[in-house]
C-alpha cells in the first residue's frame, strides 16, 4: 500500500532522515520505534507532506505522491493523528469532528462517519457540545483519533498516541487502535513506548539518528540487541 | 435631555460603522497574525472608487458596491499574494513596515490621481432625515449601522456554522493541525485577507454619503480601527462591535459636551484608561 524508498528529508537543507526505506502492506499494523529525536515525527510529517522530501520516493497505492500537497494526501486517505493531539481547543467536539471530514471527498459521508465514531468512542458522544480544550488528555486523544477517522483514512498514522496519558487511557487507546486494525484499517503506529508497540504491531522499524537500524517481525525486533542500543543510545 | 439622546444615537450609528471597519482587521489578524496599517487607506481607496464611478457614470455609492466589492477583494488578494505572503512568518516589524509602505503608496497614489482637494460622491439618500421623537438621524447613517450589524451577524454565522468558517477558525487556532485536516492554509489566509479588504469596500460605500474624502484621511481610519480592534480583544467579533460603539458614543458625547477638538481626543483617552485596567480588551478573546 505504501512504499517509501531511500527517503531523505529534513528542515532548512539539513537532512534528519537519511535513506529511509519503509514498506507498509495493506491491512497491517506497522510500528515505527525510536528514541527522542530519532526522526519519527519528521518521517510521519514527510508522509503527510508538511515537511518536503529532499530525495527519494513515496508511492501510495501505486501513485507517486512524493511532491503532492498535504491536502491532496489527505484526500487520498493518508491521515495523521498528530503528536500532542492538536485538537482545536476553542471548538466543540462536534466541530472538531466536522473539521476532520471537511475535505471534499469526505463531506458526503461525513455525518454517517461521525455517527460511527461516536459509537466507537461513546465518551465523546456525552460531550458533543463541550469545548475540546476542556477535555482531559486521554479524551483529547480519543477526539484526535475520531477526527482522523471522520476523514476516511486508508492509512492512519498515529504519532505518539500514548504520550502523556494515564496508564488506563493508554490501554484504552491501544484497544481502540487494535480494534480499528482488526476491522481492516492499515495503521502506522509511531511510538516511543517499546513494549506496547511490539505487542500490538506485527512488523516494526526502529529508527536511530534518522536511519532504519532494525526492521522485521516484532518478535525478531524485540530480541535484536540493536533495538535496545537504539533506545539507550549506546 | 434631547441633546444626550441625540449624542447617543449619533454615537451608536457612527460606532457601528467603526465596528464594521474593525471586523475586517480583526478577521485578518485572527487568521494570519497580520496587523494591516494600510487598513484606513484601503477605506479611502474604496471611497475614491465610489467617487470615480459617481463622476464617470453617475452611479450612486450604494449601487457602486457591486463594482467596488469585487474590485477591492481582487486588490486585497493581490496585495496578500504578492506582498504579504512572501514575508509572512518573518519578524512582525517587517510585516508592519510593509503595510506602512502600502499605506504611503495608496495615499500618494490617490493624491496623484485625484489631487489634494476634498471630494464628495453624493447619494440620492444623502439629505434624507428621520425624526424619532426628539432625535434627528441621517438616513445614510441608519443604513450604515443596519448594514454593519447585518454583516457582523452574517460573519458570526459564517464563522460558527459553515465549513469555510470552521476552516478559518481552525487556521487561527492551529495552522499545522488545519493543514493536516486537508485545509489549504495559504488559500484560507489569502481569501480572508481579500474578504477583509472587501468589507472595506462596503464600509467605504456606506461612509461616502455625507463624508467628504481626502487622501490623507486614511491614517485616522487606521488609528480608529486599531483602537477598536485592540479594545475588542483582537479576535473577539462581539467585543469588536461593542468596542466600536464605545468609541463612537464617546466621540459624539465628547464633541457635544466638550469642544470639537477635545471631543475627538476623548475616545483615545477612554481607550488608554480601559487598556490600563483591561489590557486583554473589553471581552475575553475567543
Amino acid at each position: 500500500m505504501l512504499e517509501v524508498t531511500s527517503l531523505f528529508a529534513g528542515y532548512g537543507g539539513r537532512p534528519v532522515l537519511e535513506e529511509v526505506t519503509v514498506r507498509i502492506e495493506k491491512g497491517r499494523l506497522v510500528g515505527l520505534l525510536g528514541a527522542n529525536n530519532a526522526g519519527k515525527s519528521t518521517f510521519i510529517h514527510t508522509l503527510s507532506g508538511v515537511v518536503p522530501a529532499m530525495s527519494g520516493r513515496i508511492v501510495f497505492e501505486g501513485e507517486d505522491i512524493t511532491t503532492l500537497s498535504p491536502q491532496a494526501r489527505v484526500e487520498r486517505g493518508i491521515i495523521q493523528v498528530p503528536e500532542g493531539r492538536l485538537v482545536f481547543p476553542d471548538m466543540t467536539i462536534r466541530e472538531n469532528l466536522l473539521l476532520g471530514g471537511q475535505h471534499k471527498l469526505a463531506r458526503p459521508k461525513r455525518s454517517q462517519r461521525i455517527d460511527e465514531v461516536l459509537e466507537l468512542l461513546p465518551r465523546l458522544k456525552e460531550r458533543l457540545e463541550q469545548k475540546a480544550g476542556t477535555l482531559s488528555g486521554g479524551e483529547q486523544q480519543m477526539l484526535a483519533i475520531g477526527r482522523g477517522l471522520v476523514a476516511g483514512p486508508k492509512l492512519l498514522m498515529l504519532d505518539e498516541p500514548s504520550l502523556g496519558l494515564a496508564p488506563k487511557f493508554v490501554q484504552y487507546i491501544f484497544e481502540i487502535i487494535e480494534k480499528l486494525h482488526r476491522e481492516g484499517l492499515t495503521v502506522l503506529l509511531v511510538e516511543q513506548n517499546l513494549n506496547l508497540t511490539l505487542r500490538h504491531a506485527s512488523y516494526c522499524y526502529v529508527l536511530e539518528r534518522g536511519r532504519v537500524e532494525v526492521e522485521g517481525a516484532s518478535s525478531i525486533v524485540r530480541d535484536d540487541p540493536r533495538t535496545k542500543k537504539a533506545y539507550l543510545g549506546l | 435631555m434631547s441633546e444626550i439622546l441625540q449624542a447617543l444615537a449619533q454615537g451608536f450609528l457612527v460606532g457601528s460603522t467603526y465596528g464594521m471597519l474593525a471586523l475586517g482587521m480583526g478577521l485578518v489578524y485572527s487568521v494570519s497574525g497580520i496587523v494591516n496599517f494600510a487598513h484606513g487607506d484601503f477605506v479611502l481607496l474604496g471611497m475614491y472608487l465610489c467617487f470615480a464611478l459617481a463622476s464617470a457614470f453617475a452611479l450612486d455609492p450604494y449601487v457602486s458596491i457591486f463594482i467596488t466589492l469585487p474590485t477591492m477583494m481582487a486588490v486585497g488578494g493581490a496585495v496578500y499574494y504578492f506582498l504579504i505572503r512572501p514575508i509572512a512568518g518573518h519578524h512582525l516589524l517587517m510585516v508592519i513596515q510593509l503595510t506602512l509602505g502600502v499605506s504611503l503608496l495608496v495615499q500618494n497614489g490617490l493624491l496623484m490621481s485625484f489631487g489634494g482637494q476634498f471630494h464628495r460622491a453624493p447619494s440620492m439618500l444623502e439629505s434624507k432625515l428621520w425624526l424619532l421623537g426628539p432625535v434627528v438621524v441621517r438616513v445614510p447613517q441608519v443604513i450604515s449601522a443596519a448594514a454593519s450589524f447585518s454583516i457582523a451577524i452574517g460573519l458570526f454565522i459564517l464563522l460558527r456554522s459553515t465549513d469555510i468558517g470552521r476552516s478559518i477558525r481552525a487556521v487561527h487556532q492551529n495552522a499545522r493541525a488545519a493543514a493536516l485536516m486537508g485545509i489549504d492554509v495559504g488559500k484560507v489566509r489569502m481569501l480572508t485577507f481579500a474578504a477583509g479588504i472587501g468589507l472595506l469596500a462596503i464600509a467605504a460605500a456606506l461612509l461616502v454619503p455625507g463624508t467628504p474624502m481626502h487622501p490623507s484621511m486614511g491614517l485616522r481610519y487606521t488609528a480608529i480601527t486599531l483602537i477598536v480592534v485592540v479594545l475588542g480583544g483582537m479576535t473577539n467579533f462581539v467585543g469588536i462591535m461593542l468596542a466600536g460603539l464605545v468609541i463612537g458614543i464617546s466621540e459624539s458625547l465628547g464633541t457635544i459636551y466638550l469642544s470639537d477638538t477635545l471631543g475627538m481626543i476623548l475616545p483615545y483617552a477612554i481607550f488608554v484608561i480601559i487598556m490600563l485596567f483591561r489590557p486583554q480588551g473589553l471581552l475575553k478573546s475567543a
